[in-house]
């Protein structure tokens, strides 16, 4: 009862945060955005032509009058139709949030958890030798550019010129119509085609990743080493296995948990354009980037509009789990 | 220990990934009728007045029927009825188009027709496309070509363009036989009924499908629709399509040209080819590359500027390694279009002054800037030397094209542009600061400095030539079409093949927000245009074209100029003679075979 009552409330105070940003970005793309009529219109548009398209979007109404327009869509989560393409905003992210997610979801998981062993380790033999590669290997991660990174594993795992073992681009398809295919066959259809698509571009988030979570992770653990609760249980005789899990680890997840959480959003509706766009996947990244270049207005508010909703949403629930890390929390701090 | 777990566990999950390898339903037979096709950008919507973009013209060409197309290997290209019966019936006049369409030509089955299945195309069918052009909501970009053109059309667009009203140049006479009546004698009219934006749309569809209609394309195609996303389009064989069978004669073959393609696999079989073909929409050039070298996804692309030296061992003409010829077959396609730099004639720090001394000093200067123009060298660098350049804005091939005209002709005389500015009174001190405008990339702003490297070896103080460059095409389109840019590179694909399509991108009233985008505006120009639009091809005809050209030349309101050159390549078992403007979607015959269709 005291976390809901909790969470609406910093619900309720996140309304203001919400119009900050749903009114800053509106600001953003009506005065500084593309004009959309030019793209639409081609090669040769005559003045009349050019005048009706302003007014059939929208260009020529008062700012207030679009932002309350835009605020409305907000309310009821209807954001229209893409201006480009006439398909309905919600329907275009129906299709594309759901793939990026796919996409961003199992380095999401490899880079964090993945991050928390290596951390771990480095943390409980730091200065020495192994410590020391984590270390470097991870700022090599963090260092080359992702761009680079997914050429390069693109090359080595994909193309002829090197493993060739998984596709270059391109994403899952609807199966062959056999109709006596069972439900297993097809389970197994979509489970390896997944898995075909969705490996190189994590690996090469996990790459990248890796690199920060990991120095970031060892640097929270290293903190709480160094705390004399710790110093008491070595002296107790406690395990160096059980200091590390038990304690340590449950210390440093708040911040751990910090990091994680206010992510999630970005995993769930932002999307990885870069991956997206070298490896061929029809994502929420690639749209919002088209739609931003574009000035499709619809769907930039509608993107704009989520992303704000679960950060907000990313932030009740991160305070939420600190009370469960640690029930000595109070939800009225 | 942990260590050693952890390592275990992977090692088991790689063994258990190891041994679930096998391809899904590799047991069954598989559907190896398949074409898969790459584009290096994607249409945003597959409505026919909405199909400007290359992208956006080949799926419109592959789904819908035009009353017309352009034989598959003719060069020079030859129209050819597709919907239509014949080549229309013309007035003496010139003025009344009479067209008979085929009877029981279907539209795909779609739920946007009673019952689901495709009815007959009816000539009110392409009535009822034209009208959509011209309808404010609609957003057509293709109005333009007919904007004048067609009796009562522009008049019912103005009267608020209702569909239950009739348009007097425009009627369909019974179900099958449309009357066009012009204003006035219009040659290019027959060609502009073989673009993606004169395809026959049924008004079920328009209505059913509302907004979404550009995503939903119903036609009478080869092909219809499967599935699209910005990165992939899959269009399946329209079972309604008529019988159509491929004659390699009919089609305009040469065997002295084009017998290296492998062409006469393809004479006698039904059309689609295909059952499927897939198209790949892939901006990122070393992605399209890598999938097609894979040997395993895409069947046809282009080869990489940056990668052209390591692919062939000559390009013009174009010869493959051995290693990659072994696998495609290669061939460079050119494009019938024009890459310029405009000059703004409407800026009168370079253009039109109503100072006679101020005009002849500006004209000095634009020629000065035309003889710095390096275009050779712009050729080996970003066209990989084998583009076409030549001077003026008519492509070679084309009526009006002057054959004396030689590709030296575009060679720089940078002593010659100092002493036209040196006649025109400039210096270093009173040389206007002209911006070069551009879409940001680091190929335009390579291409900037190239130019801005030209003037500075004719004195031309490199910070009054400053770069401004925009965030997207519709931005500097806007700009454009304000008259807020002076140098302005540009590209211009020719609709159809008559040099009339290049030549009215000069035509006075066509400035600014129109096509003329220098905003070029010479009486005499004007007057011989308008003489030439209304006659049919012929040596007089051919003669007015040389003399417009040869204005352009001389006024230089654009240095001109190049035809693009690509090479582009395809796996072996393929047979596909690629083409871009003005043909239409090539798809239809398209060829993937594989040995055992040879025993």
């Amino acid at each position: 009862m005291e976390t809901l009552q909790f969470a609406l409330r910093k619900l309720l105070y996140s309304i203001p945060l919400l119009f900050g940003v749903t009114f800053i970005s509106f600001f953003l793309m009506v005065y500084h955005g593309p004009d959309l009529t030019y793209s639409i219109l081609g090669k040769n548009p005559t003045p009349e032509q050019i005048t009706e398209l302003h007014a059939q979007l929208g260009y020529d109404q008062p700012f207030l009058k679009r932002y309350f327009l835009f605020l409305k869509e907000i309310i009821t989560f209807d954001f229209g139709s893409s201006i480009s393409s006439g398909e309905d905003v919600s329907s275009i992210l129906k299709k594309s949030v759901p793939i990026s997610f796919m996409v961003a979801l199992p380095a999401f998981i490899l880079s964090n958890a993945l991050g928390i062993i290596l951390a771990l380790y480095a943390a409980n033999h730091r200065g020495k030798r192994n410590d020391k590669i984590i270390m470097v290997l991870a700022a090599g991660g963090m260092s080359v550019s992702f761009l680079m990174v997914v050429i390069a594993f693109q090359i080595i795992f994909c193309t002829s010129y090197g493993l060739n073992w998984f596709p270059v681009q391109g994403w899952v398809s609807p199966p062959p119509d056999y109709p006596d295919a069972s439900a297993i066959e097809i389970f197994y259809y979509y489970w390896y085609y997944y898995w075909s698509y969705v490996a190189v571009p994590t690996l090469a988030s996990v790459f990248v990743a890796l690199g920060y979570n990991t120095r970031f992770f060892r640097a929270v653990i290293v903190e709480e080493l160094n705390k004399d609760y710790v110093r008491t249980a070595r002296a107790y005789g406690v395990s160096n296995r059980k200091i590390m899990i038990k304690h340590v680890l449950k210390n440093a997840m708040i911040p751990i948990s910090t990091r994680i959480i206010i992510t999630i959003p970005f995993v769930i509706i932002a999307g990885n354009l870069v991956v997206e766009k070298f490896f061929g996947i029809p994502g929420v990244g690639l749209v919002t980037y088209d739609a931003i270049t574009n000035g499709d207005l619809p769907i930039v508010k509608a993107v704009v509009t989520w992303t704000a909703a679960l950060y907000v949403i990313a932030l009740i629930i991160t305070d939420v789990v600190y009370k469960t890390i640690d029930p000595r929390t109070s939800y009225n701090q | 220990m942990f260590f050693r777990t952890i390592s275990l566990v992977a090692c088991l999950a790689s063994v258990a990934l190891l041994t679930c390898c096998k391809r899904p339903f590799s047991d069954r037979t598989q559907n190896l009728s398949v074409f898969r096709f790459s584009e290096n950008g994607a249409p945003v919507t597959m409505d026919p007045v909405q199909s400007a973009t290359q992208y956006a013209n080949l799926m419109t060409t592959s789904i819908y029927d035009q009353l017309y197309e352009y034989k598959y290997l003719a060069r020079p290209y030859q129209l050819k009825p597709r919907l239509a019966v014949a080549l229309p019936k013309v007035s003496e006049d010139g003025l009344t188009y009479t067209i008979q369409i085929k009877k029981a030509i279907l539209y795909a089955d779609d739920e946007c027709f009673p019952g689901g299945q495709g009815r007959e195309v009816v000539a009110g069918d392409f009535v009822y496309s034209m009208q959509r052009l011209f309808d404010p909501n609609a957003r057509s970009q293709g109005e333009w070509l007919w904007q004048g053109k067609i009796k009562g059309l522009d008049e019912w667009k103005k009267a608020g363009a209702d569909y239950s009203k009739p348009i007097e140049g425009l009627q369909a006479l019974d179900d099958h036989t449309i009357q066009i009546i012009l204003n006035k004698p219009f040659p290019q009219l027959t060609y502009t009924f073989a673009m993606g934006f004169s395809s026959v749309t049924p008004r079920e569809a328009v209505k059913y499908y509302g907004k979404e209609f550009g995503l939903n394309p119903v036609g009478s195609g080869p092909y219809k629709l499967k599935s699209f996303s910005t990165k992939k389009a899959v269009l399946v064989r329209n079972e309604n399509y008529r019988e159509e069978i491929f004659d390699l004669e009919e089609e305009g073959y040469d065997p002295e040209t084009q017998s290296w393609a492998g062409l006469e696999r393809l004479h006698g079989k039904k059309l689609p080819i295909m059952d499927t073909t897939e198209v790949y929409f892939m901006k990122e050039s070393m992605t399209r590359w890598n999938s097609l070298n894979k040997g395993t996804e895409i069947h046809f692309g282009g080869i990489p500027t940056e990668l052209t030296h390591m692919v062939a061992e000559e390009l013009n003409p174009l010869v493959l390694k051995p290693d990659y010829a072994k696998k495609f077959t290669a061939m460079n396609l050119p494009e019938l279009g024009i890459v310029y730099l405009y000059l703004n004639m409407s800026d009168p720090k370079i253009g039109h002054h109503s100072d006679p001394e101020q005009n002849r000093r500006n004209l000095l200067l634009r020629k000065a800037i035309s003889a710095a123009y390096d275009w050779p060298q712009r050729n080996r660098r970003y066209y990989n030397g084998i583009a076409t350049l030549f001077p003026g804005t008519i492509p070679p091939g084309l009526d009006g094209y002057d054959n004396a005209f030689t590709a030296d002709m575009t060679e720089p005389d940078f002593e010659k542009a100092k002493a036209y500015l040196k006649e025109g009174g400039w210096n270093a001190d009173n040389l206007p600061v002209l911006d070069f405008n551009g879409v940001a990339s680091v190929q335009n702003t390579q291409m900037f400095e190239q130019f801005r490297g030209w003037m500075e070896k004719i004195g031309y103080p490199r910070e009054k030539i400053p770069y401004v460059p925009f965030a997207t095409f519709g931005d500097f389109n806007k700009k454009v079409k304000q008259r807020d840019c002076t140098l302005i590179g540009m590209a211009w694909g020719l609709d159809y093949p008559d040099a009339e399509n290049v030549l009215q991108l000069f035509y006075g009233p066509n400035s600014s927000p129109g096509s003329n985008s220098s905003n070029f505006n010479n009486p005499k120009y004007n007057k011989l245009f308008e003489e030439s639009i209304v006659m049919q091809p012929g040596s007089e005809r051919t003669e007015i074209y040389r003399k417009l050209n040869q204005i352009i030349i001389d006024d230089v309101p654009a240095v001109c100029g190049l035809s693009r050159n690509s090479p582009f390549i395809w796996h072996k078992n393929v047979v596909f003679l690629p083409s871009r403007n003005p043909h239409g979607s090539l798809f239809k015959y398209a060829l993937v075979f594989d040995d055992s269709d040879d025993q």
